[in-house]
């Protein structure tokens, strides 16, 4: 039983291993018998944790309403994005919680499935998980058919319905969706996808209820979240913090450099944030104004010696690689992109004709995609040269900016991989 | 059956073979500019992809005169069953299977054509790749059935119609557009080098599609 | 297809995954149709009217070239 305003929630207990079927149940030991599930999780005003923020509780009510007798849980644990590490913590700290919470969402809409999808390059993800899903099986406490999945380690891959197309069709790649809200099926199956830590959460709200829930965080951002702290500081940290916290509380938890540049938040397909606004409380209602987002929980630290230009180009240069090159926009975009920037960082000839194009381009390229991996892409470039407007100046001038003295990296950006050795089944 | 036969029958078949053999020679010309994206300036590519529609039910016109005309005509023993069923007939029998195959595959890609906002658009390219196959089948079919094709004219005709589809099939891959999806069923194009120009810190990509969708496509 | 309509708009919709930059949509319908430096198609986002009779001829064209069926007329229901 834990305290409602105390931390951590999701990663109570967490120890160098993952706590065991036992250990969760003495550890997480409900109050009372929550009555209504559906009620309590409205209540709760829990919103997603992948990125989206949208309301759990209705998710869950539109696939209530859904005909069919087999309907699914999908978790998403697929962690695409490279600067996050807070769905491998909460699996190495507790994958019981996430699998009740998908227990208790099927248990909503009526689903007897739950697959819980996790990238195949995860191996410490996949051991944890099915670990815990063996142990549900041996203590016979099932309810749900569980089953863990591998997909490709794609960024795209863990977008929602790449993630289902992946289970029906076996290739990820992101599906045309003209009809929002629609409702995406395994088969002829329903399926409610929802991220692991949103199912972590579900897990804490039914054993202990809204009330408990709301007792950290804001009134329209309640609750709490984990955040991937990277960049500027000696290591990357996993921290469980309650929305509203003011990003310099963060940052100081983390360790982090106090006096940073900027900060890259919600992935890279999210914003930077001038380091101006780090009294502002890290939840949507104060970010969203600043032109940013919580997103997927990703905080990125950009030193004062760091180079804002330098590392967008790493960024969208990546992201252009991770395209699933079905869209004509996205797949010859996002190169461009990633090639007006290079000319920009390396203050090429005709540093201010890429600069305007980039400008173009990013008009040209927004909301054109079947999904939203360039539109992502589009928003983070165009904050780069809101928040970098100077270091973009200075570039274009072919003048040295305040990060040129330093060679070093902070946004963790993965190397390229090569193109043919793209796996997209 | 009855026995009906006259040499105008049998011209009538000759005759609109060789017309059908040059419309489709022509379709498929046409097919590979509007593949290639060639239009846009003096003729509309939208112009291009209508010829090409609009010839081929001209030519699928003739080839049915023509399949019919054998039909009828008790002169030479091919019956409606050798014109759809290859090496049923008695009179010639490679050549005509295969011009039975080529009908048939012909057939498939009309009707397909004619559903094509009804069926998906995967499927209806798998079929019409096999327009290149149909027409390998009736040119030789006019080489070995063809009365008029052995020599002269209608030798030359042959060839040049020959040489204009080769040229097309190789046209056709060596300036095949760079494509964002490589999503063509059973193609054997995968795009070339990107357009754009080379960045000096990346690589250039796309370079190739997605590997290799086509493995495991239902 | 005969239906009249005299109310409402219609949106040109493209399917991006279908789509393979032919460029016959800008072609048959230029008045609703733009081309990106890539080739694919930058189509109006506000409602045409249905009265607009032109447009509505010119995306039905659009909608039948499309080598790849790649487009869709949607209506957009009258908002007044």
């Amino acid at each position: 039983m834990i305290d409602a305003n105390v931390l951590p929630r999701v990663l109570h207990g967490s120890s160098r291993r993952p706590l065991s079927l036992v250990q969760h149940e003495e550890a997480f030991a409900p109050r009372e018998r929550v009555t209504s599930l559906l009620d309590e999780l409205e209540a709760s005003g829990l919103t997603g944790r992948g990125g989206a923020a949208f309301p759990t509780a209705r998710k869950v009510r539109l696939l209530r309403e859904q005909h069919g007798r087999r309907k699914w849980v999908v978790v998403n644990a697929m962690e695409g994005e490279p600067a996050s590490h807070k769905e491998i913590s909460l699996l190495s700290s507790n994958p019981h919680l996430v699998l009740d919470g998908a227990e208790y969402l099927a248990s909503m809409i009526g689903a007897e499935r739950i697959d819980v999808c996790v990238a195949r390059d995860n191996p410490t993800a996949i051991n944890h998980l099915n670990q815990a899903i063996h142990e549900r099986e041996r203590s016979a406490k099932r309810e749900a058919l569980i089953e863990l999945r591998t997909l490709p380690g794609r960024y795209v891959a863990g977008e929602e319905s790449a993630l289902i197309h992946w289970l029906n069709d076996n290739e990820s790649l992101p599906q045309y969706r003209p009809n929002r809200p629609s409702i995406l099926k395994i088969g002829h199956a329903p399926a409610l996808v929802d991220n692991a830590e949103t199912c972590a959460n579900v897990g804490l709200i039914g054993r202990y209820g809204a009330g408990w829930f709301r007792g950290l965080g804001t009134p329209q951002s309640p609750g709490s979240t984990l955040v991937s702290v990277t960049g500027a500081l000696a290591h990357p940290t996993v921290l469980e913090v309650a929305l509203g916290t003011p990003l310099r509380l963060i940052l100081a938890a983390a360790n982090a450099d106090s006096d940073p540049q900027a900060l890259l938040l919600g992935g890279y397909g999210g914003n930077w944030l001038d380091a101006a606004h780090l009294d502002v409380a890290y939840d949507n209602e104060a970010l969203n104004p600043l032109g940013a987002a919580v997103g997927a929980g990703v905080i990125v630290v950009l030193p004062r010696h760091g180079c804002g230009v330098l590392e967008t180009q790493r960024v969208v240069r990546w992201m252009a690689n991770e395209s699933a090159r079905q869209c004509g926009p996205c797949a010859f975009g996002l190169p461009a992109l990633a090639s007006d920037l290079a000319q920009l960082t390396r203050g090429l000839a005709d540093a201010s004709g890429a600069h305007q194009r980039l400008i173009e381009r990013c008009e040209a390229i927004n909301g054109r995609g079947a999904c939203h991996h360039p539109d992502g892409v589009v928003r983070f470039v165009r904050s780069a040269l809101r928040v970098f407007a100077s270091d973009f100046d200075q570039h274009i001038k072919h003048l040295p900016c305040p990060g040129s003295t330093s060679p070093a990296h902070f946004v963790p950006v993965p190397s390229l991989e090569r193109e043919e050795e793209l796996q997209w089944l | 059956m009855i026995a009906l036969t006259s040499p105008y029958l049998w011209y009538t078949t000759r005759a609109t073979g060789i017309v059908t053999l040059v419309l489709f020679t022509l379709v498929v010309a046409l097919g590979t500019l509007v593949s290639n994206r060639i239009g846009g300036t003096i003729v509309g590519r939208f112009e291009l992809n209508e010829l090409h529609r609009s010839i081929s039910i001209v030519a699928m016109v003739f080839l049915l005169i023509h399949v019919l005309t054998t039909i009828v005509d008790s002169y030479v023993a091919t019956g409606i069953i050798s014109v759809v069923v290859p090496m049923t007939s008695q009179f010639k029998r490679v050549g005509v299977a295969l011009g039975a195959i080529s009908f048939d595959l012909m057939v498939a890609v009309l009707v397909s054509s004619v559903m094509k906002s009804r069926i998906e658009n995967r499927s209806w390219r798998f079929i019409h790749w096999f327009s290149w196959l149909a027409f390998i089948a009736s040119i030789v079919h006019a080489y070995l059935t063809g009365t008029d094709t052995k020599d002269g004219a209608g030798l030359v005709l042959v060839i040049v119609c020959s040489l204009v589809v080769i040229g097309a099939a190789l046209w056709r891959y060596a300036a095949r557009p760079t494509r964002a999806s490589g999503r063509t069923a059973l193609s054997p194009l995968a795009t070339s080098d990107t357009p754009l120009p080379s960045d000096p810190t990346t690589r250039a990509f796309p370079s190739q599609p997605r590997a290799q969708a086509q493995r495991g496509r239902k | 297809m005969a239906v009249r309509r005299r109310s409402g708009g219609f949106l040109l919709k493209v399917n991006p995954i279908l789509c393979d930059g032919y460029g016959h949509c800008h072609e048959l319908a230029p008045e609703l149709v733009e081309m990106d430096e890539w080739g694919y198609p930058i189509i109006v986002k506000t409602p045409t009217p249905y009265a607009n009779v032109a447009a509505l001829e010119s995306a039905r064209y659009a909608v039948r070239g499309c080598p790849r069926q790649a487009l869709r007329i949607e209506r957009v229901i009258d908002q007044s």
